[in-house]
């Protein structure tokens, strides 16, 4: 005990500077993340900003049933659960497959090239994409359309943001162009990790490049892909503001009507603060069970999980 | 190596620093060391107006002992051009002239146009309410009155601290609509020709029409059918009517479509534009019409995805037929048309157009008898309170309202020899420069309009210049085509409630967000599907809680605790 009193002391005279660094985003944890946890108070009472919390009236779980009852909720949080599971589908293997990809290109300068494009549309907000997917998409005077059109491939304009179906395709390939590169950073490390020797050991014994990467890549990236994933189980609730906002019109929104818009509508919208937070207390919530469960299920297969 | 440690010192307490800077309270301290308490309700007279002597008004101010800070909203409404609303030549001529006189500071809080709810909802979260809270819509600051933002008063106080601001809302008969279930609760700014709607105007393309065959503006819904087409047949324009998705609040109003005289209770149903009345003969009269310029073409197909901006831009292109705004001296968006279209030559849009083919009248919404709705911080100290009441009545001096609305003369304005009154100069851009629409969101705390002169010369000094058509006639036209309208009971004013409606606090949000999704897909559907799809969306409509609305707004009416049609 009294040696590691010595030894803490030994680090911390040695590192204080890193400590001290590492107090930065201990602070923005707690205050960001934990300070706010008192203002939970909020989905118990019919919460009225003017009156504060000593004012508001406490409502026992009645803001939860009026939330439960809703017939907006649950059309949101239909909304939400297709939209997110579709979202894992489609864009969770897409920046595994693109690392591997990359991982084989050979000529160094195209790879890290093509590496940058990928990573850009990471850098851009929302609201450019939208704009930009607006001005590509418009049914009549798109680009895309327009070109469709005058080429003779349609006669008449693809819905692609205008009807829902054709919304929800476009909605969520936006979201994988979008998100793709970013991921790929990820798994690059991680196939950066695996031991070139068992590359060299496989090739000796006459392992083509499918056969590398199927026996030896992915193994070795399993536990990360494996920890991705649970993280993304825990987002499965939740949703974009941004996103669906950008994305929004009229004649879309039996799909895009999902519980971030719901959040807003209802609750900064209509001022009705205590309603939004319960449902963001829901989510978060769900997302924690969610995350719970698959580690368990995680380390029940033999991978090491997350907690 | 020192260096370094030093330099990482520097570092981390930055990091820190900017990571708690944000969760502090900046209430300032100087309103700490007065020690007042929040005002509940203010009846004691000399606490409030800080006098027992006779005088009142400003003769009876003095500079308070200790500084005292009011915050008084400003609309940020994001406008390119015009100085930033809360620091700019006005707000520091505000605090030399009024402030520093009382040691008052004076600090102006940017609130958005369009999301005000929000924005004092989030100030009041964090105990950060401005002193005076205002806003144009009597629902929603009832909904503040009836949540806990605002603070009662004693009119009398006011009365004592801002005497010219109480006699002109006496002479304007406007202190009935001070009252919220019976407390008073605001103060109203002056809208002079509040019924009469001119400063809003609509331009049409008359060098279109021209070419089409017409002399005039298209009068009825024949005419306007065959000029679109014949448009459209002659590759003027392919969608002439343009139009841009709604916003929700006060779209689709649809006095021209209502049945005179007003069944009494239908009106007070309906309220005000606040919720769209999807459901009513009116609206559906109204969007029936849309759908039908939907499917002629008119409208451009993709409207419900095009916003304001670029509608407007579409017209400044000279892409779409007619575009309309209110009206000021200097209007960037006319402007701009010229340049893009120098032969081409514009109209104003007559009033008072009765189309009994087509089905309407020429009705149309009447502003409220007040502009400004004016509601006190319920945490305002005595103090501010008191500091707010005296800004209100500063500004409403004419020589001060005469300087905020007009600027420095020979800079902002130069005076016309013959007429003895102020001309804007509409190009200005110097240090002087004044805020949106010659500094109204500063001013709009008193009136509503800018005043010089008679009507006559309030419309020529308002009425866009620098172009190279003079519209001023055509808007002196309108303007005394609508005094007949109001006399013939066309100028229609909404109900106002004088309690609030649990009903629209509750479903306003979600209605408006309905509405749009409803009127788009009846706007868009085939014209034989028109009316089973607008029988069906009205059901829904009235289930998602504009039933409620109305039964709510129907029991208020009969209790009295309303207006009634005029």
């Amino acid at each position: 005990m009294g040696r590691n009193k010595v030894e803490l002391k030994k680090r911390l005279k040695r590192d204080w500077q890193l400590y001290l660094m590492l107090l930065f985003p201990v602070l923005m944890v707690i205050i960001f993340n934990y300070a706010a946890y008192p203002g939970l108070k909020m989905v118990f009472m019919d919460y009225k900003p003017a009156r504060g919390y000593e004012g508001s009236e406490w409502v026992g779980l009645k803001i939860f049933q009026k939330i439960f009852c809703d017939g907006d909720f649950l059309r949101a949080l239909r909304n939400s659960l297709t939209f997110n599971i579709l979202d894992l589908i489609v864009s969770f293997p897409v920046p595994i497959l693109l690392a591997l990809m990359l991982n084989e290109l050979r000529f160094k300068r195209f790879k890290k090239v093509t590496q940058t494009i990928l990573y850009l549309p990471h850098f851009l907000s929302w609201v450019i994409i939208g704009s930009v997917a607006y001005t590509m998409f418009r049914p009549s005077t798109g680009l895309v359309n327009m070109v469709m059109t005058n080429i003779g491939l349609v006669t008449q304009g693809i819905p692609f943001l205008t009807e829902k179906w054709h919304w929800a395709v476009t909605y969520l390939f936006i979201g994988v162009w979008a998100g793709m590169g970013w991921g790929t950073i990820i798994y690059l490390a991680a196939i950066s990790s695996v031991s070139k020797d068992l590359y060299e050991a496989s090739m000796i014994d006459g392992a083509g490049r499918w056969k590398r990467i199927w026996h030896i890549t992915l193994p070795g990236i399993k536990g990360t892909v494996v920890t991705l994933l649970i993280m993304n189980l825990g987002r499965i609730m939740g949703s974009n503001f941004e996103r669906l906002d950008v994305f929004g019109n009229t004649q879309v929104r039996d799909f895009q009507y999902q519980l971030a818009v719901y959040i807003y509508e209802k609750g900064l919208g209509g001022g009705k603060f205590s309603q939004s937070t319960a449902v963001g207390l829901f989510q978060a919530l769900v997302g924690l069970g969610l995350v719970l469960a698959a580690d368990r299920v995680a380390k029940k297969l033999g991978e090491e999980g997350l907690i | 190596m020192r260096k370094n440690k030093i330099a990482t010192l520097c570092l981390i307490a930055s990091m820190v620093a900017t990571t708690l800077a944000g969760c502090g309270n900046t209430k300032d301290p100087t309103n700490e060391q007065t020690g007042n308490t929040a005002v509940a309700n203010t009846d004691n007279v000399s606490d409030i107006t800080g006098t027992k002597a006779d005088k009142t008004g400003m003769d009876s101010w003095k500079a308070f002992d200790e500084n005292v800070t009011i915050k008084i909203p400003v609309y940020d409404r994001g406008v390119e051009g015009v100085p930033t609303v809360n620091d700019n030549y006005w707000t520091k001529w505000v605090q030399e002239n009024f402030g520093d006189k009382y040691n008052i500071t004076v600090k102006y809080v940017p609130i958005t146009r369009t999301d005000v709810m929000t924005d004092y909802a989030l100030l009041a979260a964090s105990s950060e309410l401005p002193t005076i809270l205002m806003e144009y819509d009597y629902p929603k600051v009832a909904q503040w009155a009836d949540e806990g933002y605002l603070t009662t008063f004693n009119m009398n106080d006011f009365a004592k601290v801002a005497p010219t601001y109480y006699n002109k809302m006496d002479e304007n008969k406007q202190l009935p609509y001070t009252i919220m279930n019976g407390e008073t609760y605001f103060a109203l700014a002056e809208r002079p020709y509040y019924n009469n709607g001119y400063t809003f105007q609509t331009f049409v393309r008359m060098d279109w029409l021209k070419q089409v065959g017409y002399d005039h503006v298209p009068q009825t819904r024949a005419e306007y059918i065959d000029a679109m087409t014949k448009m459209q047949e002659a590759g003027i324009a392919k969608n002439p009517a343009g139009g841009a998705m709604i916003t929700g609040v006060g779209s689709d109003q649809n006095y021209g479509y209502r049945t005179f005289p007003q069944n009494e209770e239908e009106w007070a149903q309906i309220g005000d534009v606040n919720i769209p009345a999807l459901g009513s003969k009116a609206n559906y009269k109204l969007l029936k019409r849309a759908n039908e310029d939907y499917n002629l073409g008119f409208t451009n197909p993709e409207y419900y995805i095009t916003d304001e901006e670029t509608n407007k831009a579409s017209f400044i292109n000279g892409d779409i037929y007619s575009y309309g705004n209110y009206i000021s001296a200097n209007m960037d968006w006319l402007n701009s048309f010229y340049e893009q279209n120098p032969n081409a030559e514009l109209s104003v849009v007559p009033v008072g157009i009765v189309d009994e083919e087509g089905g309407t009248v020429p009705a149309y919404r009447s502003n409220n008898p007040f502009g400004m709705i004016i509601g006190f911080s319920s945490s305002a100290t005595v103090d501010e309170l008191k500091a707010g009441w005296m800004y209100m009545e500063w500004m409403t001096q004419k020589d001060t309202l005469f300087t905020m609305q007009w600027g420095v003369e020979g800079e902002n304005y130069t005076m016309d020899a013959s007429s003895g009154l102020p001309v804007s100069v509409g190009d200005y851009s110097g240090e002087y420069k004044q805020g949106y629409n010659n500094n109204k969101d500063y001013w709009c705390i008193t009136i509503e309009t800018r005043n010089a002169g008679t009507v006559k010369d309030m419309i020529k000094a308002t009425s866009p210049k620098g172009l190279p058509q003079d519209f001023t006639q055509n808007i002196i036209d309108n303007f005394y085509k609508n005094e007949e309208l109001i006399k013939q009971g066309y100028s229609c004013l909404d109900i106002i409630f004088s309690e609030p409606i649990e009903a629209e606090t509750e479903y306003s949000g979600v209605l408006q967000e309905l509405y749009k999704e409803y009127r788009d897909k009846l706007t868009m559907c085939k014209i034989e599907e028109f009316d089973a799809l607008y029988t069906e969306l009205t059901q829904k409509y009235m289930n998602a809680g504009y039933e409620k609305v109305m039964k709510q707004r129907l029991e208020a009416y009969k209790k009295g605790h309303s207006t009634k049609l005029q």
